[in-house]
């Protein structure tokens, strides 16, 4: 597909070398002349024909969440027992989506994999929009969303405070620590390549702009020192934050007495799921935006190979996931859990359960094969697959384990409506249409990281250091 | 002509900008200070810059934030609102590790993010000297500078020996920054000032709120007519003189419907007549009240074949035995205000048209369940 790359230093032999993150020869100034003129450019026909789709599935959505509040949560299928369901998937599955953002972000950073700064920057742009979209649904949810500050607690003439005991509000101060932290992170890795842009355009509209958000960032020595130290401590608290989020989203199942749901596999079966399904959302996006913005020497193939071995590794902890569940069923001996358990794989939505085992284990094995690891059609099909697949597992984990619990008289088949489906749709058009204004405004990809790390780019005696 | 603030000159790579730094520095020429495009590894020692306290203010304040979720989740559930729930008692610390895991992360990220920038590198600050250099181009691009900044009545003669060490050390494109005229207004330290007094007035506003919510006693703003000058049920009264808000009725008060029968025993009752016509309407509402109140004993059909009562051990009389056929409507009626055998009074849960009604659908059963070739025609 592209032209061999030149790994260095050139000395070793092939496998000892380490892997080339670039193809062909990369200044920084090359760097920023590729990554920055975008920005400045007037986007091509098909960014409009793109955005013009994602914002009219997007408003779909917006107008069928309007919907809701003007007919209450009755517009949607929930009903009893089936209280919880297409808006906690979806919040669920979109918090997931974030993962995988902060994973790149900070856990590879902290473990210097140096790979990860030519993606970190579009993946951490895509966990702010996926927690964007996340945060949509439990408002919602709520049922009256002009009222949702009440999960807040402070002092108020209702003489009532929330409840401190109850993971729902875990997953309030979990969230939005989340999005502010991600956010955090994203401007701190944004503010020297806004400086660049700064220094670059002579425009007198995005001048000033781009001079306010660096905040008169000028590259002192003084500076950096303080910089790169905020930045490894951030990646640090990021790690453990992102450790959390999805624990504490898994608890608001955990916690609960529903069969299916009271287990303490959930945190880490959560984390592991939502990484998963994160990488293979930003392997899809990363793998157009590599195609439309012709990043192929920044991106080269060995980025898509690695992610695609991470979510080959998830693929496989998440099998194993499966499996304890299955085996907890069976050996607790509890006949209620083995009744949900059962009904994963042969009840009515039994094919939701084999759809998830099929998108989430079977069809991932295939990143074994080199050549689908380097190949768009396979990605891609393993990624879409793993996005549905994950959005089936919190179905199958929601929807079953709610459908039929310990009172047979109050069982019930849960249907969507149209509503639901639409507001589903709506989510995906507004992460899309988020991520392509992103892709046209700010600097894809993080310039700073990456000149620092090109061959040459740090002094010879400093090598020490690495 | 404005004062001097710095002489800075250009390398072309890092390697060059380190080997630089020595040779100016040994000419003791003024402060030092390197910009670069990316962190360059190594240069903080060669500058001799100290290492970043960023970490030990993060650590305090990621422990105060964890300290901070503690009290507030403690005071709230145990002090302030005591409420238990899930059987937990109301001091649970475990179950506010979660919210103390996430405010301490807040804490720490705002305390690294934010007191990186304002407070140790004191941006924003748009009017500094080298943001106005043509350097600046290169130095966020991909060229690395070096400024030899002039100190306190440095004088003329600085510039030009600046220039020359710059020179000697390899680099170009040397410039010469002048002071700014006047100090821009929106600096680090305004922020920062701006900020705390916001803070410190949320804070104040705050505790003014709370303490005008909790000692000044305020009407809820919407009562939904429940606040009412009334004496509402088994509320207390100054007024009456046994303290009471609810009156016994006058002596001898009959409820509508519920006048007392006036016999004491069935015989007695046994002359009663039925005052009710037979209407279908009437059976049907006999037929109604029998089967909430008598079915459930006697059987639907009055044969005393009951759906429940076998729990209890009792024997309900079957309403088809001839002695039974034999009763006269006002026994029967007397039978159900009175009670009979293990079977209490229903005078309460029946009044009096109700009771009679059943009458008139028991007798309609015994004749259903006897029925005559006749009663055909």
């Amino acid at each position: 597909m592209n032209p061999e790359p030149t790994s260095f230093p050139a000395g070793l032999p092939e496998v000892l070398r380490a892997p080339a993150l670039t193809v062909g020869k990369v200044t920084p100034g090359s760097v920023d002349d590729q990554v920055l003129r975008f920005p400045g450019q007037a986007p091509p026909f098909k960014w409009y024909v793109a955005v013009a789709c994602t914002s009219a599935v997007a408003a779909l959505g917006m107008a069928l969440i309007g919907y809701t509040f003007y007919r209450g949560i009755g517009a949607w299928g929930n009903t009893s027992p089936v209280f919880w369901a297409f808006d906690i998937i979806n919040f669920v599955f979109w918090v997931g989506i974030g993962h995988a953002g902060t994973l790149i972000s900070a856990i590879l950073f902290l473990l210097r994999k140096r790979w990860r700064n030519a993606i970190a920057r579009f993946a951490e742009a895509m966990t702010i929009f996926a927690v964007m979209c996340a945060g949509i649904f439990p408002l919602i949810h709520v049922g009256r969303p002009w009222v949702a500050f009440w999960l807040l607690p402070y002092p108020n003439q209702r003489g009532l405070w929330t409840n401190f005991r109850s993971p729902l509000l875990w997953d309030v101060f979990a969230v939005s620590t989340y999005f502010s932290v991600s956010l955090m992170f994203w401007y701190l890795g944004l503010i020297p390549d806004l400086a660049s842009l700064r220094d670059r355009t002579e425009s007198r509209i995005r001048k000033p702009i781009y001079a306010i958000l660096s905040l008169g960032w000028r590259g002192a020595a003084n500076h950096w020192r303080h910089y790169e130290k905020a930045y490894i401590l951030l990646a640090g608290l990021a790690t453990g934050l992102v450790l959390s989020v999805h624990s504490v989203v898994s608890f608001d199942f955990a916690t609960s007495i529903v069969p299916g749901w009271h287990m303490t596999i959930f945190p880490p079966y959560f984390v592991v799921g939502a990484v998963f399904a994160g990488f293979a959302m930003v392997l899809v996006v990363l793998i157009v935006v590599r195609e439309a913005m012709d990043l192929h020497n920044l991106i080269t193939d060995f980025h898509l190979e690695v992610m695609c071995k991470v979510i080959l590794g998830m693929s496989c902890l998440m099998g194993y996931a499966y499996v304890i569940e299955g085996f907890t069923a069976w050996y607790s001996m509890n006949s209620f859990l083995h009744h949900v358990f059962m009904n994963y794989i042969t009840g009515t939505y039994g094919w939701a359960g084999w759809l998830t085992i099929t998108c989430n284990v079977l069809l991932p094995q295939l990143l074994w094969f080199r050549k689908c690891r380097r190949s768009y059609p396979w990605m891609l099909l393993v990624a879409a697959a793993v996005t549905v697949g994950m959005w089936f597992e919190r179905f199958v984990i929601i929807v079953i384990s709610l459908h039929q619990d310990y009172l047979p008289s109050a069982w019930r088949i849960y249907k969507p409506t149209l509503t639901d489906y639409g507001i589903l749709l709506g989510s995906f058009g507004i992460f899309f249409t988020l991520v392509l204004l992103f892709a046209r405004v700010l600097p894809v990809i993080a310039t700073s990281e990456m000149k620092a790390d090109l061959p040459g780019a740090q002094p010879r005696h400093g090598a020490d250091h690495e | 002509m404005n004062e001097t603030f710095a002489v800075l000159g250009l390398f072309d790579s890092a390697d060059a900008l380190m080997e630089a730094v020595p040779k100016v520095k040994a000419r003791h020429l003024g402060r030092l200070e390197a910009y670069t495009p990316y962190p360059v590894h190594g240069l903080d020692r060669a500058l001799e810059q100290r290492r970043s306290p960023l970490a030990g203010m993060v650590m305090v304040m990621g422990v105060l934030g964890a300290l901070t979720a503690l009290l507030f989740q403690y005071w709230i559930s145990a002090v302030d609102y005591p409420i238990i729930t899930g059987g937990k008692a109301p001091s649970s610390w475990q179950a506010f590790v979660p919210i103390m895991f996430e405010v301490m992360v807040l804490f720490a990220t705002f305390t690294a993010g934010l007191g990186m920038l304002l407070l140790l590198n004191r941006l924003p600050t748009f009017g500094h000297p080298v943001l106005q250099a043509k350097a600046i181009r290169g130095i966020t691009r991909d060229r690395f500078a070096l400024a030899v900044e002039a100190e306190e009545g440095a004088g003329d003669g600085f510039a030009p020996v600046a220039r020359a060490a710059l020179e000697a050390a390899g680099a170009r494109d040397i410039e010469l920054l002048p002071a700014p005229a006047r100090g821009p207004w929106l600096t680090a330290g305004f922020i920062q000032k701006s900020l705390a007094g916001i803070a410190v007035a949320c804070l104040v506003s705050g505790l003014v709120m709370y303490g005008a919510v909790k000692l000044i006693p305020v009407l809820p703003p919407m009562s939904h007519m429940e606040d009412q000058p009334r004496l509402d049920p088994q509320a207390q009264s100054t007024f009456f003189k046994d303290g009471r808000g609810m009156r016994m009725p006058v002596a001898g008060t009959v409820a509508r419907g519920f006048m007392p029968p006036g016999f004491a025993s069935e015989d007695e009752a046994a002359r009663l007549v039925n005052p009710l016509p037979r209407t279908p309407a009437v059976l049907a509402k006999g037929r109604a009240e029998y089967q909430i109140r008598c079915a459930v004993c006697h059987g639907a059909l009055g044969n005393g074949i009951p759906t429940l009562s076998a729990a209890y051990g009792a024997k309900p009389a079957n309403l088809q035995a001839p002695n039974f056929q034999a009763y006269s409507d006002g026994r029967i009626y007397g039978a159900i205000v009175l009670g009979k055998n293990a079977m209490p009074s229903y005078a309460a849960d029946l009044p009096e048209d109700a009771r009679w009604a059943v009458v008139h659908y028991v007798r309609a059963l015994q004749r259903a369940q006897n029925a005559k070739d006749e009663d055909l025609k």
